[in-house]
């Protein structure tokens, strides 16, 4: 017996949880996008849920708000964790101690880091109270307005925070993959840091920090919980305004909110198709940089 | 073997489905109820922001349901009653409609007609309950819930008014009512706000407004009329949009949440905070969140005021154990201990003159906190709530005109 077990019975778990509760709920929910809800009276299904959400006032600013939310964490994110990872690939004092820093904040849950930038950022947090004790302020309102602002400030200051360290390990372990023979071999040729970092090191890091950011991204577009504490009323990012359809009094409301999901749904998808076209002929170019 | 654990099996079906037989329990008596609860789980899914009312629940209530009845009671937080609607409709959908996982909801206004639109509630049997001849059913704020009857599908808890609490230390006189609040606010920038609807606060403060448009709620009454609301909406956009730009923000964004303008209030922010339960603002004194000087009262032209209740979905598989639990909160001890301000300070949703005389002494004793106006002087200027109707085309049309 070589091992070559059957991988259907090494993926069975696996495809139980996925196909058996994620894709029976991602099922049901399209299903109710579709107006069929048979407790509620609704035997016939259309695309009334549809037409509703696309033609409300808010979805194109809602969508537009969410989409900027998502662009700036991720990027910001991508590329301080780019430069954090290089420098954590050296040793120097205090490298320990910064790591470790970096890996603990991945345990903190994104809600308790929300209340946080709240206790610090908001115009009666930490720093304002500072700025009035150093005679800067007077008054609340004086202070810059980062939090419920309409550019999202609070959020993505957020989003960044709980982000680079995770992108950052993500990297780190790719560069320890990687090895310093490229690099080394492309300096002993004469290339200066700059075109190392550039024609060597990133495209072999691409896939790896294409693959941490469109997580992060789906993740900063699809989650309502943060826009809801630290974003404006208006516009209301769309994971947000979903939510509030799925908790509206008025239980009619329940398709759309199904509807808006599964638009958000959609979007990370062609995201992720996106992804997979973007990574896959890079992946043999990569393999011999010159 | 296999056949006595069958009948094993087969018995306890049956036993749980005694107690989920609604049918059949409003054909029995009162201590056949109590004989049936015995030994029974009751999850209460309730809102669980406020530390003293799950102490009083969990610790107080609980134990003695647990050393009278030997019934274990199962408190359930959430942040938002529409999360168990939510629940019970998913339930209703898949087919559970004998081992639900909700036995009793604290539950009032727009979500109890959801559960009537839904078909929700387990109905018909508050007669049975010994203590509901405490409840004065005549009274239109308690056998209707928003407008929407009764009709004996949930048990009243507590009446709550709204009131707006502000710090004396800072802002001695308040504005009394509404015309003099709206001068305040163009005298003041930037030291009010209110959160934005859909929020429960925030959208029966616009109501207040609504009212004051309207000439008061005597014309708003009975069912939703398109030509009345539009005509006092009209008004109501107008006042709401001259104001905005003297609110926080300049009104370009507002609240989400009334734990938002209640955490602005207690930082100094926002010279206002309101809620529907007064109980609140002395809860957080005693909690060292907002200052001792902070005040409460209610307007001259009355605020509005409304009864909630606790509800047993039809699934739920505890039904006698949630009753035995509903009559127990409508006890006169129950409706006393509650009342008292270091343990909740809820108004009772009975008539204290149908208790015995030691509960009306017991209640007669109570000395108020001193940051929580007395329910008795806000009752002198009491206004009705509108039927739910009205109150989705207020949310919509506040989201429309002035929250964008």
């Amino acid at each position: 017996m070589t091992g070559r077990a059957h991988p259907f019975w090494l993926l069975a778990p696996v495809l139980l949880v996925l196909g058996g509760l994620f894709l029976t709920a991602l099922g049901l929910t399209l299903i109710r996008s579709f107006r069929y809800m048979p407790v509620l009276g609704l035997t016939e299904p259309d695309l009334a849920a549809y037409a509703a959400i696309v033609t409300s006032p808010g979805f194109l600013a809602s969508l537009g708000l969410s989409l900027w939310i998502a662009l700036a964490s991720t990027s910001l994110s991508a590329l301080m964790a780019m430069a954090a990872a290089l420098l954590l690939r050296q040793t120097f004092p205090g490298r320990r101690l910064i790591g470790f820093l970096f890996q603990m904040n991945l345990t903190v849950p994104h809600v308790v880091g929300a209340v946080g930038i709240l206790y610090l950022v908001s115009q009666s947090g930490a720093f304002a109270r500072l700025a009035y004790a150093g005679g800067l302020i007077t008054a609340p309102g004086q202070f810059p307005a980062l939090t419920h602002d309409p550019l999202a400030i609070g959020v993505i200051l957020l989003y960044v925070w709980k982000e680079v360290p995770f992108i950052t390990l993500i990297l780190l372990a790719n560069l320890q993959t990687i090895g310093v023979d490229h690099e080394s071999t492309a300096r002993s040729l004469g290339a200066s840091p700059w075109q190392t970092f550039r024609h060597v090191t990133l495209p072999m890091l691409r896939p790896g920090l294409l693959a941490a950011s469109a997580l992060v991204f789906a993740f900063a577009f699809g989650a309502y919980e943060i826009p809801l504490l630290l974003g404006a009323s208006s516009p209301k990012a769309l994971p947000v305004l979903a939510w509030q359809s799925h908790t509206d009094v008025d239980l009619a409301a329940r398709p759309e909110a199904a509807a808006m999901a599964v638009v958000i749904a959609l979007i990370g998808l062609a995201l992720l198709l996106a992804y997979a076209r973007l990574t896959r002929p890079m992946s043999d170019r990569g393999r011999d940089a010159r | 073997m296999l056949r006595t654990l069958a009948a094993l099996f087969l018995m306890s079906t049956a036993a749980i489905a005694d107690t989920a037989d609604g049918e059949a329990l409003k054909a029995m008596t009162w201590d056949q109820i109590v004989e049936e609860a015995r030994g029974g789980t009751v999850n209460w899914f309730m809102w669980g922001g406020a530390d003293t009312i799950n102490r009083y629940v969990s610790d107080h209530v609980g134990a003695i349901l647990k050393r009278d009845y030997d019934i274990t009671l199962n408190r359930v937080g959430v942040a938002d009653a529409v999360e168990v609607v939510n629940n019970v409709l998913t339930e209703k959908e898949a087919g559970i409609t004998d081992t639900g996982a909700v036995d009793l909801i604290w539950i009032n206004g727009e979500n109890f007609r959801s559960m009537k639109q839904g078909d929700l509630a387990f109905c018909g049997y508050t007669d049975l309950l010994p203590n509901n001849a405490l409840v004065n059913w005549d009274n239109p704020a308690i056998a209707n819930d928003f407008g929407v009857p009764v009709d004996g599908c949930e048990v009243p808890w507590n009446t709550v008014q709204f009131a707006f609490a502000h710090d004396s230390a800072t802002l001695a006189e308040p504005p009394r009512d509404m015309a003099a609040l709206l001068d305040w606010i163009k005298a003041n920038p930037g030291r009010f706000t209110y959160p934005a609807p859909p929020d429960f606060t925030g959208s029966v403060f616009v109501r207040h407004v609504f009212y004051h448009a309207a000439g008061g709620a005597d014309a708003l009454l009975g069912p939703f009329d398109q030509a009345r609301f539009d005509d006092a909406a009209a008004k109501t956009w107008a006042i709401l949009n001259e104001i905005e730009p003297f609110l926080w923000r300049e009104g370009q964004t507002y609240p989400n949440t009334i734990a938002q303008l209640n955490e602005m209030f207690a930082n100094g922010e926002v010279a206002f905070t309101f809620n529907y339960d007064p109980s609140q603002f002395g809860l957080a004194v005693q909690a060292g969140t907002y200052p001792e000087t902070t005040r409460s009262y209610g307007l001259t032209g009355g605020t509005i005021g409304n009864t909630n209740y606790t509800l047993i979905p039809f699934n739920s598989p505890n039904k006698a154990a949630a009753m035995v639990v509903q009559n127990l909160l409508l006890s006169g001890d129950e409706q006393l201990e509650k009342a008292k301000p270091d343990v909740w300070g809820a108004s009772p949703a009975i008539d204290i003159t149908r208790t015995s005389a030691e509960v009306q002494a017991g209640f007669a004793a109570i000395e108020g906190h001193p940051s929580v106006v007395s329910a008795d002087v806000l009752a002198k200027a009491a206004l009705p709530e509108l039927q739910a109707d009205w109150l989705t085309a207020i949310e919509a049309g506040w989201q429309a005109q002035v929250g964008n």
